[in-house]
């Protein structure tokens, strides 16, 4: 073979892919040897200044040590920080930090919004005390007040009063709790029946009948069972209280609300020095069951004693 | 040259890495071309070593295995794109390895030129696809044969070939661009 290698076959001789006349002929023809030569020079610089490249860092070296040791030693080492800790939970200040949580209750701070406010007074400037009758219809609005003697007018109007009206059979108008008697519209003055003042009947100012009669809260007795204390907080003494030895009974009148919580509390009768603000405190917390009127819950007027005494 | 695995070398783990840690880096750093990576990947290499130790079996030489490692490491390096050295055809960046032309005893002329042969071939190997670039460092820089190659590569004797001489064509070709 006398041709000489094309650029290929100086690739190929080099991958060490030739046949067996090419092998010869790149040993003996010189020009091939020199192209093949200069090739393998290049590709040899180049080795070297591969070879020449060194690490910068010094070497790390490997852990060779006992690897069971090593593994104990980190296992004390996590079993002494995890003593640690549980330790610093034993610490008088830590124990008396966590046991100073406060249980944080959001109050209802809306006032209680009865749909129908009871408590209509009534009265005709009687001297005589309203007489028992049954209470005029429920409607929502009042055109013309309960009287126990309608008046003759040309165009009677039915009266109402505002709230649920318990049954009662009567021939007369009048106030369920009244007395039975001459009828009389009682002492108030207003329109209504009763001692008080407005359109309703009743102990009450306003356009409901009494207490008993005419809103949504209703008092206990009746066929409505009085609420009763499920979850009950003691009142704190205050301080000036406890300084002055002061004791007593803090009276409150509640609404406990359906839902069992007692609203719109009010001072009843007071006791002075915080003690009044503690009870209210300490009663805002209190939750009922709620008083049951024909086997649903109803919201009821209460009074709640709390009574202070010092050990 | 290749030395066989035996318990015996497995149990002096620190002295072979001391052995062999210039050779693994300096093939992970020709792959790569950054210094900072390299050092990483030639950490990394010794401690996949010493993990795998046990199920080594001495069925190759140990370079062999650590080049097999090392391989593997540039390829997943190279594939996860962190680093786009080779990738970037152009702008080729030689600062970390073109300082290093052997200091031999030549005249300033024949130096350029070596410089400039040794720069073509760089630049040539920055160029080449990773299988590529990997055969053909293992065949002139760290002098496998192409059995070892295959071995290290996981490839197959005809693709080491294959790759072997396009490797060297792309080199032929930049060195005779240069003149």
């Amino acid at each position: 073979m006398n041709r000489h290698l094309t650029s290929k076959q100086i690739s190929q001789y080099l991958v060490g892919d030739l046949t067996p006349e090419q092998e010869v002929h790149a040993h003996e023809c010189s020009q091939c040897g020199a192209r093949l030569a200069r090739l393998e020079s290049s590709l040899s610089h180049f080795r070297s200044s591969v070879r020449n490249l060194k690490e910068t860092r010094p070497m790390t070296r490997m852990y060779s040590g006992n690897e069971t040791m090593a593994g104990f030693t980190s296992v004390l080492i996590h079993a002494g920080v995890v003593t640690m800790i549980l330790l610093l939970g034993t610490l008088k200040p830590v124990q008396s930090m966590i046991s100073k949580s406060v249980t944080l209750i959001a109050p209802n701070l809306k006032p209680y919004e009865a749909t129908h406010k009871g408590g209509g007074g009534g009265g005709g400037r009687s001297p005589i005390e309203a007489s028992k009758g049954k209470l005029p219809k429920s409607a929502v609005r009042v055109f013309t007040p309960s009287r126990v003697d309608p008046t003759d007018s040309k165009l009677p109007m039915v009266p109402t009063i505002i709230g649920d009206v318990p049954n009662i059979t009567a021939q007369n108008y009048g106030d369920p709790l009244g007395k039975i008697g001459t009828p009389s519209n009682g002492t108030g003055f207003g329109g209504g029946i009763g001692p008080g003042m407005g359109s309703g009947i009743g102990s009450g100012r306003g356009l409901g009948s009494g207490g008993s009669f005419g809103g949504s809260v209703y008092s206990i007795g009746g066929g409505v069972s009085s609420p009763s204390i499920i979850h009950k907080v003691e009142p704190e003494y205050s301080e000036e209280a406890r300084k002055a030895k002061w004791q007593g009974t803090v009276q409150l009148s509640v609404i406990v609300d359906e839902s069992g919580h007692p609203r719109d509390i009010k001072v009843a009768q007071s006791l002075g020095l915080g003690l009044d603000q503690k009870a209210i405190e300490a009663v805002e917390k209190w939750l009922f069951k709620p008083g049951m009127k024909d086997g649903k819950p109803v919201a009821v007027f209460a009074t709640i004693q709390v009574t202070f005494h010092l050990l | 040259m290749e030395r066989a695995l035996s318990s015996e070398v497995m149990s002096d783990f620190d002295g072979l890495v001391n052995e062999y840690r210039p050779r693994i880096f300096r093939f992970i750093l020709a792959s790569l071309r950054n210094r900072e990576s390299a050092e990483n990947l030639t950490q990394e290499c010794f401690v996949k070593a010493y993990k795998a130790r046990e199920q080594f079996r001495g069925a190759a030489s140990v370079p062999t295995w650590l080049l097999q490692i090392a391989a593997n490491l540039v390829r997943d390096h190279e594939n996860s794109g962190r680093l786009k050295f080779w990738r970037r055809a152009l702008k080729v960046d030689l600062t970390d390895v073109m300082d290093v032309i052997p200091d031999r005893q030549l005249s300033p002329e024949s130096m350029l030129s070596v410089k400039q042969e040794v720069e073509g071939i760089w630049r040539a190997a920055a160029k080449l696809p990773e299988r590529q670039r990997t055969v053909l460092l293992l065949r002139f820089v760290e002098d496998l044969n192409l059995l070892e190659i295959a071995e290290v590569t996981g490839l197959k004797l005809g693709t080491v070939k294959t790759h072997l001489f396009r490797a060297i064509e792309s080199v032929r070709r930049a060195l005779e661009e240069k003149g």
